[in-house]
């Protein structure tokens, strides 16, 4: 197996395991009736960028730059996390803790812990498997990137319903977590 | 705002499937910048932020704090 074909499997399942935390975000939204709050959506963000970056590497072909991308959402993601989790330790007079716990972690808490997960991915890719380069041969490329041409469909189709979702919840105003502003 | 954000991105997750990657990259950017731009405005508020003026200290002198370590 070639390594670029290692890369497009590593990036392959890391989109997945981004697109199953974003699925379980909004589940939790939808059948739990946790709305998010502010800093929660642009955690979401953060996720929405590092698929971008894994988008871009499956439709236009292998880049450094589309890692660059990736992990500046990654970063981007680490930094609103650990902001809010230092607000949960020692919250505002009279707010508690967004959101349940899950196996004990807050979801702001997970959020760090998937950011650097992610970052420390990217970092052991290009440490072990280098710069990637496109020399896979057309059918394995053809197999995965009809997949992955799916699960970033996916992606889109969840980003879409989590717009759909920001205009119900915030309007055009700021957003609470106290109910849907147009519902 | 938050909503402005969500469209920038849907528009450059779509452009990076269906599009030259430019459009995406610029699109992507605008979303980044709008981000950074609310998570500021979320932090540094004070009506709405999530800003910890509890935690916050001002010393009424602070000559006083110099002159203690001297």
């Amino acid at each position: 197996m070639s390594r670029s074909m290692l890369n497009d499997i590593f990036l392959f399942a890391m989109m997945l395991v981004v697109a199953g935390i974003l699925t379980m975000a909004m589940i939790l939204q939808y059948r739990g009736g946790e709305i998010p709050c502010p800093l929660c959506l642009l955690q979401r963000v953060g996720m929405f960028g590092v698929c971008f970056g894994i988008i871009v590497h499956f439709r236009h072909g292998p880049s450094a730059r589309n890692t660059g991308v990736s992990m500046v959402f990654a970063l981007f993601l680490l930094i609103v996390s650990a902001r809010q989790t230092l607000l949960d330790i020692y919250p505002r007079p009279g707010h508690d803790y967004i959101g349940s716990a899950i196996l004990g972690l807050h979801m702001p808490v997970w959020s760090i812990l998937i950011a650097v997960a992610i970052l420390l991915a990217f970092s052991v890719k290009l440490a072990v498997l280098g710069e990637p380069r496109d020399d896979r041969d057309a059918r394995s490329r053809l197999a995965l990137n009809k997949l992955a041409s799916l699960l970033g469909l996916y992606v889109i189709v969840l980003c879409a319903i989590n717009f759909v979702s920001v205009i119900a919840q915030c309007g055009f105003g700021a957003c609470h977590t106290t109910g849907y502003r147009l519902l | 705002m938050m909503v402005i954000i969500f469209a920038t991105m849907f528009l450059a997750l779509a452009s990076a499937r269906y599009t030259p990657r430019w459009i995406g990259i610029v699109l992507l950017l605008a979303c980044l910048v709008l981000s950074t731009g609310l998570f500021l405005f979320e932090i540094y508020n004070p009506e709405y932020g999530f800003r910890m003026p509890w935690l916050q200290v001002r010393l009424n002198n602070p000559l006083s704090l110099l002159r203690s370590f001297a």
